[in-house]
């Protein structure tokens, strides 16, 4: 709190635009959170019984598999083109886990087990625009923010290794709490809400996976 | 009806014994103090089918079949596994006279068995010397393309007998019910090594599956199969010894292959070899659905309930999961 009072005094003294000069560098970190999401089913199937070359097959159990919402951390590199654009690079790590919930099987009741947990990485570059003509109060500025990037997920024991891509968009805001001047940095903090299109990585279906990201971040301006 | 292996024993020679830790079941022979895997170590494999006709089924469609199984077994994708058809043959498929033969032969005695494989071993280093084949004339047979209902299908039993002949045992994947007749049916089979045969008429069993490529990849394409597969290893228990004889079956949930094997000792560890990389999903069950004897001998505890692990076991490229303990409780 004291350094929120500070820092607010300090962004009345200067008076500044609150918004990322031109051609300025801004470093933010802070944590992401995403949502779980489904990774596919598959039935355990053995051949039927029947006269001829196939027969309806025969379900030993079915499996339906998820990767776990989980929390981590984010950092982000971004340069500003102009007061309004701003192209960005960053790199999360998250460590979710793949539960998996069995059922049909004639010898076993229906169970819940884990997969060893994820290593992820992502790293990505994306466009941020600030929406010129919407102000929300003196110091907050909505964005809108879209990109891609590569992902990479490692089995906990670190012994295999799953690739893929990462597609997002979604709006945000930032909100000054201290403007620059001379050797001063502005600083302050952003969050955004995304949707996240996922292809690869731990996928047993091939398909594309959506999910939400909420991300909170403290900024610095150089 | 089941389906037998019987190894010839003569002397220096001594009975097959499963192979220790693989997925599937190997042939294995005691060697000094290590078990080896029973193979063949000369490639083309030459044989010999009998000239016997039944009915329904001439010498000609019998060598047509035999050389469609061994098509489909020296197909899979890797190995340096090769026959070679060396035509017809007035021997009997049985007794040992320095040829392989396939063939017909009257076995009514016999009321379970469709087809037997007998094994002449090197007994100085487990290679194959001589293998034979009989299929048995109490039953009806057939080689109609699509099947015919009431009658069994030769390709199928020939398929079956040529992964024993170059040294495959009985895989447990798959589901039975007993029958008020005696016997068990087979409701669904994972594996054509499967020791009981599907219904007659049935042809499902030409094509090989999942678990008996990986047992052909082992023998005879391991380099090819250690390169670009995995394997998980551990332990099944139960009140906190091992289970000797547990099958666990490994599924990969995005391939949908499913590879088996067996706790092989008594501290009840298993290793499944020749899995797609990637996470698998681990069931154990004990060896319920056919004869215990068809499997293993001596000992096997099938007083548990089936189970799964308690985690997905990832099997990576070229190497192994870490262990895993299933632990299963008495039924």
């Amino acid at each position: 709190m004291l350094c929120a009072l500070a820092s607010a005094s300090a962004f009345a003294q200067t008076g500044d635009t609150p918004s990322v000069q031109a051609h300025h560098v801004t470093v933010s970190g802070g944590l992401v959170w995403t949502s779980g999401y489904a990774i596919g089913d598959a039935n355990a199937t053995l051949r039927g019984n029947a006269v001829g070359p196939t027969a309806p097959p025969f379900t030993l159990f079915r499996a339906q598999s998820s990767v776990d919402g989980s929390a981590g951390v984010d950092a982000r590199v971004g340069f500003a083109i102009t007061r309004t654009l701003t192209v960005e690079g960053g790199l999360s790590y998250q460590q979710p886990g793949i539960t998996t919930e069995l059922s049909g099987d004639a010898e076993v009741a229906a169970a819940t087990i884990d997969a060893e947990q994820l290593s992820q990485y992502i790293v990505d570059i994306g466009v941020l625009w600030e929406v010129p003509r919407l102000k929300l109060g003196a110091r907050a500025r909505p964005f809108v923010i879209g990109g891609g990037g590569y992902l990479r997920q490692l089995y906990d024991e670190r012994t295999l290794v799953e690739t893929g891509s990462v597609y997002y968009a979604g709006a945000g805001l930032r909100y000054w709490l201290r403007g620059g001047d001379g050797l001063r940095r502005a600083f302050g903090l952003r969050g955004d809400a995304r949707a996240v299109w996922r292809r690869g990585g731990v996928e047993f279906e091939g398909d594309v996976r959506t999910m939400a990201a909420l991300r909170l971040a403290a900024f610095v301006e150089f | 009806m089941t389906r037998a292996i019987a190894a010839l024993l003569v002397a220096a020679l001594s009975l097959a014994r499963p192979a220790p830790a693989d997925a599937y079941l190997k042939f294995g022979f005691r060697v000094g103090a290590t078990t080896v895997d029973v193979k063949w170590t000369g490639v083309p494999v030459r044989y010999f089918v009998n000239d016997r006709d039944i009915p329904g089924v001439t010498a000609a469609d019998m060598r047509a079949a035999v050389a469609r199984a061994a098509a489909t077994w020296q197909g899979v994708a890797g190995t340096t596994l090769r026959f070679e058809d060396q035509g017809l043959t007035a021997a009997a498929p049985v007794g040992l006279d320095g040829r392989n033969t396939l063939g017909f032969l009257d076995r009514p005695d016999l009321d379970r068995v469709l087809g037997a494989t007998s094994l002449l071993i090197d007994a100085s280093n487990g290679s194959l010397v001589e293998a034979d084949i009989f299929f048995n004339t109490r039953f009806t047979w057939s080689v109609a393309p699509q099947g015919e209902s009431g009658r069994v299908d030769v390709e199928s039993v020939v398929v079956h007998e040529l992964g024993h002949f170059v040294g495959l045992g009985h895989s447990a994947i798959g589901e039975t019910e007993p029958l008020a007749t005696g016997g068990r049916r087979v409701l669904g089979s994972g594996a054509v090594m499967f020791p009981i045969a599907l219904t007659p008429g049935a042809t499902a069993d030409r094509v090989l599956q999942d678990d008996d490529e990986a047992g052909v990849q082992d023998l005879y394409a391991p380099d090819a199969a250690n390169r670009t597969s995995g394997s998980v290893t551990g332990r099944v228990t139960k009140n906190g010894r091992g289970v000797y004889g547990a099958h666990v079956v490994a599924f990969h949930a995005e391939t949908g292959r499913m590879v088996g094997g067996f706790a092989l000792n008594a501290n009840g560890d298993f290793v499944i070899a020749g899995l797609d990389p990637g996470p698998h999903i681990l069931r154990v069950e004990p060896l319920d659905d056919a004869d215990v004897e068809s499997f293993l001998s001596g000992g096997v505890d099938v007083d548990f309930r089936a189970a799964y692990a308690p985690r997905m076991a990832v099997a990576p490229v070229g190497g192994s999961s870490g262990a895993i303990e299933i632990q299963v409780v008495p039924k």
